[in-house]
């Protein structure tokens, strides 16, 4: 060889080092990377399932790879032998979490197995397949949230977990796609009030606009609701003393990807709290009327209030509270109402508000993780128009707390929350509009046929499409 | 404040001792089991009383009088006589 040829073949060998070099840094930079968001292709238009997004992760991958995060106090040790005993590796150990291994697979195995496996040990905190990233979301189709808890919201993402089945979940991740909502659509909850200082509501909270005048109402005088209205005490603090508002606020919109607790079906929204029940969870017809008075008035002055959410009700018909949800729907305010926990026919044994004939009005029923109606949910196939996830429900709860809770309580708010994210996409759309497009929203159920009116669980993608 | 299993027990055997006026001590508890009620007024709503539609956890307290048997429903935050003469009534 000449000294040319030898200067050449020097250099060439110089650039392949430096590029296979800079390869690896980026390799290291991915595995580091603290993910806010993560994004899979957009080709899948259709309903995609868990098991689907699995296996859309590992096409993407050389060899199967997790992201296994172990309990605080298991050591190195132990989390080697766990890996050796499943003819794994720790690929690499992400230094500023301690215990989130980067996990390959040496037998190829199946990642939604091995995801299965590792969640399924008393060592593992969370299970992952580790997904690919891309900067690009213009062409993408999923968004996860960094919230901490939401592998335990099988309503927005069912991966099977806790016996569950996949797929059976409201579609969340390829709606937020689309719209993680907006902060200039506002949804009443008419509950127990909420707590709007826990952590992951307190930045979703509806507040007056300094520029909106205090409620005024003939009777009660001027109330200053500067965070809502409390109807059952007459005054301006609606604050929750029984945790069930709290609970259906945070299913519509606590504060999502934040890396705290939960995500609400809306990342972003304007909880608006109306308290007409008390400590005890129940309230009078009379406070529910002043609640929905309230709502009609502000919408009237300007706020953008576009749905009322109704996790409440009672067998008995009211003459009264059906004239006033009239009055909403006179002002273009959805009615989203709770069909009732007695497994009972609503079609020959009513229950009210959602069995009041009125145009704005959307009665909803529970499904449980392998969507199957609830066991408790009422049903009819005339007067209950869709169904939801409602049982073993995660939310917010008193005192910056999370309880799983059920009840077509739970499945309510999550119909609201699908309202908002409509509303947040079309701002203009009209209440019947908007009641049409949810009602249309929705993947068939065998167990709803001859149940609900639709047959069908409501999906947020088909509702932002 | 929270009422505890014996005190929901004690505030049936009282009320029902006066909607009977009986002595307490003729009313005998027949059983106290926990129990999941459909929704926060226990599945007993008086009259226009709206409740919330969450599962709740509480306790079915059925008392003898009279040889009648008469079912309370408690939870934490309340005591309720379920069907009495037809009726619902919060205690």
């Amino acid at each position: 060889m000449n000294r040319n040829n030898f200067m050449i073949h020097l250099a060439l060998a110089v650039v392949l080092i430096l590029i296979a070099a800079f390869a690896g840094q980026l390799n290291r930079w991915r595995k580091e990377w603290k993910h806010h968001v993560r994004l899979m292709p957009a080709a899948e238009k259709r309903q995609v399932s868990a098991a689907e997004e699995i296996a859309l992760a590992e096409a993407r991958h050389d060899r199967p790879e997790l992201l296994v995060k172990f309990k605080n106090g298991v050591s190195a040790e132990t989390i080697d032998a766990i890996t050796s005993r499943l003819n794994d590796r720790v690929e690499d150990r992400i230094e500023n979490d301690p215990g989130l291994e980067a996990i390959d697979d040496l037998d190829n195995a199946d990642v939604g197995e091995l995801v299965k496996t590792y969640s399924a040990l008393p060592e593992v905190e969370y299970a992952e397949p580790n997904y690919e990233i891309s900067l690009d979301a213009s062409s993408y189709a999923l968004v996860r949230p960094t919230d901490p808890r939401f592998e335990d919201q099988w309503a927005l993402l069912n991966s099977g977990q806790r016996g569950g089945k996949e797929g059976a979940d409201i579609s969340a991740m390829r709606a937020w796609a689309v719209t993680t909502g907006s902060d200039k659509v506002v949804v009443a909850v008419l509950d127990s009030g909420v707590d709007y200082t826990h952590e992951d509501l307190a930045p979703n909270m509806w507040t007056r606009p300094a520029n909106l005048a205090p409620y005024h109402d003939d009777e009660l005088g001027t109330i200053d609701d500067e965070n809502g209205f409390n109807a059952l005490d007459a005054n301006s603090d609606p604050m929750d003393e029984n945790g069930h508002g709290t609970h259906c606020a945070g299913i519509i919109g606590a504060e999502g990807s934040n890396d705290i607790g939960i995500s609400g079906v809306n990342w972003k929204v304007r909880i608006m709290p109306l308290k007409f029940m008390n400590a005890g969870g129940f309230g009078t017809t009379k406070d529910a009327i002043e609640a929905i008075n309230y709502v009609i008035d502000r919408k009237k002055a300007g706020v953008n209030v576009r749905i009322i959410s109704a996790s409440w009700g009672s067998t008995q018909r009211s003459r009264a509270l059906e004239d006033m949800i009239r009055k909403a729907y006179e002002n273009d305010i959805l009615f989203v109402a709770a069909s009732g926990n007695s497994s009972t026919n609503n079609d020959r044994n009513p229950h009210f508000p959602s069995s009041y004939n009125v145009p704005n009005v959307v009665s909803v029923a529970a499904l449980d993780r392998n969507d199957q109606l609830a066991s408790f949910s009422n049903y009819g196939v005339k007067s209950v128009a869709i169904a939801a996830p409602g049982v073993d429900i995660l939310s917010t709860w008193l005192g910056n707390q999370y309880e799983e809770k059920s009840g077509t309580s739970m499945a309510t708010p999550v119909v609201s929350g699908v309202a908002a994210l409509i509303v947040a996409q079309h701002p203009h759309i009209s209440v019947d509009e908007l009641r049409k497009r949810l009602l249309e929203s929705v993947d068939p159920i065998p167990a709803l046929k001859g149940k609900v009116a639709t047959g069908g669980r409501i999906d947020a993608a088909k509702a932002v499409e | 404040m929270s009422i505890s299993k014996e005190d929901a027990v004690e505030k049936a055997r009282k009320d029902l001792a006066q909607r009977l006026k009986v002595d307490a001590s003729a009313i005998k508890e027949q059983s106290v089991e926990d129990a999941d009620f459909p929704d926060m007024a226990l599945g007993a709503a008086e009259g226009d009383e709206m409740s919330g539609q969450m599962i709740t956890r509480g306790w079915r307290i059925r008392l003898g009088a009279n040889g009648q048997t008469y079912e309370y429903r408690a939870d934490k935050n309340q005591v309720r006589l379920y069907k009495f003469k037809g009726k619902n009534y919060r205690i």
